[in-house]
């Protein structure tokens, strides 16, 4: 491969890691100060209501199936609300994941059949 | 969640990222099938997997190096893409104990680890946390990397052979934003300002702004919520 093809992915890489670790020393330092002065630091209300948005906005952006069609939604919906009910049940991260993807894979073959 | 007092903070770390694998490794392979249809060795995606580690924007980068466009275009259009990023470390400040590792840690903080460590964190003792971060990241991480070898090796026989690999995992990622967004859904403003985030972002994604859903929804999102909020207050304020 081409060595300038090499140095867009470096800059590329470097660029990345760069929009990761900038906000994370420039917080905490803004914390540090915060506390160095015995006051109390604060996020920005607006970034702090960004966080759980951002996940939202995940979820639904990979709400859509791979290849979409019917038996993939009807799949998808299913997935979610098995998701949701045994989440309910027992409160807990692996559990309902497992569910869910167990029942979007059972109703997903159900409805291709 | 009860659980995580009673692990070490690695192990606790590796099981909360068990999940994305489901989720990682069918679109590692993915990437893997598409870098070396575009001229790409294994070892040259998998060294992007490795360095870059940013999903969509790797396939956008090899897709458009690939298609001849302008190289500072292709690493202008990655570096937009995940642009989103710059909002994540700073909403997990709050939560992390000081440590030296945090600046080197980041190189893992995808969207699902954050979406991870946002909902995590906040639970577990602060002489847990540096270790559990290095758990499920490594697990996301490594997930990825071989993901891409595979893809490259063997991607095309693997996804026929194991056609579920492709079609039914990868509905690992919804359930699992799901488990990390449904304790918010205990007040009437954030059910509202989230189930509208949701709504947009799968429009967005179904439409030609494939790439900015994220960062539109959640624009959208944070309109709801201050409109919402304002709504909330002006009613107070007339009632007094």
């Amino acid at each position: 491969m081409h060595v300038d093809i090499w140095i867009a992915i470096v800059v590329a890489a470097i660029g990345t890691y760069a929009l990761r670790v900038g906000p994370l020393l420039w917080t905490q330092r803004h914390f540090n100060k915060h506390k160095a002065n015995n006051t109390e630091a604060r996020l920005p209300a607006w970034l702090s209501v960004l966080g759980p948005l951002m996940i939202a906005a995940m979820l639904g952006a990979s709400l859509i199936p791979k290849v979409p069609s019917a038996a993939s939604w009807i799949a998808t919906a299913i997935g979610t609300v098995v998701t949701v009910v045994v989440w309910r049940k027992f409160k807990s991260l692996g559990l309902p994941v497992f569910c869910g993807v167990l029942s979007f894979g059972v109703a997903f073959g159900i409805a291709l059949v | 969640m009860s659980q995580l007092s009673s692990k070490s903070g690695l192990k606790q770390g590796v099981i909360d990222g068990l999940p994305l694998l489901g989720g990682y490794i069918p679109v590692a392979i993915s990437f893997g099938v598409i870098a070396v249809q575009a001229g790409f060795s294994t070892l040259e995606a998998t060294l992007i997997s490795i360095f870059i580690y940013a999903g969509a924007s790797q396939f956008l980068l090899v897709a458009m190096v690939a298609s001849g466009a302008p190289l500072w275009l292709a690493v202008c259009m990655t570096l937009l893409v995940n642009v989103r990023h710059v909002v994540y470390a700073p909403n997990l400040v709050p939560y992390l104990p000081q440590s030296k590792a945090w600046p080197y840690l980041m190189h893992g903080l995808t969207d699902q680890i954050f979406a991870l460590a946002h909902t995590r964190l906040p639970l577990m003792d602060d002489a847990k946390k540096v270790d559990w971060f290095k758990g499920v990241s490594m697990v996301a991480w490594l997930s990825w990397i071989v993901g891409t070898a595979l893809g490259g090796i063997a991607g095309d026989s693997l996804t026929q052979q194991w056609p579920i690999l492709d079609s039914v995992m990868p509905f690992a990622l919804p359930a699992l934003f799901l488990v990390l967004l449904a304790p918010k859904f205990s007040s009437k403003l954030w059910s509202a300002t989230l189930l509208v985030t949701m709504t947009a972002a799968l429009f967005l994604a179904l439409s030609a702004f494939k790439n900015a859903a994220i960062p539109l929804a959640a624009l959208c999102g944070a309109i709801t919520f201050y409109f919402l909020t304002s709504h909330v207050e002006r009613k107070q304020s007339h009632a007094r």
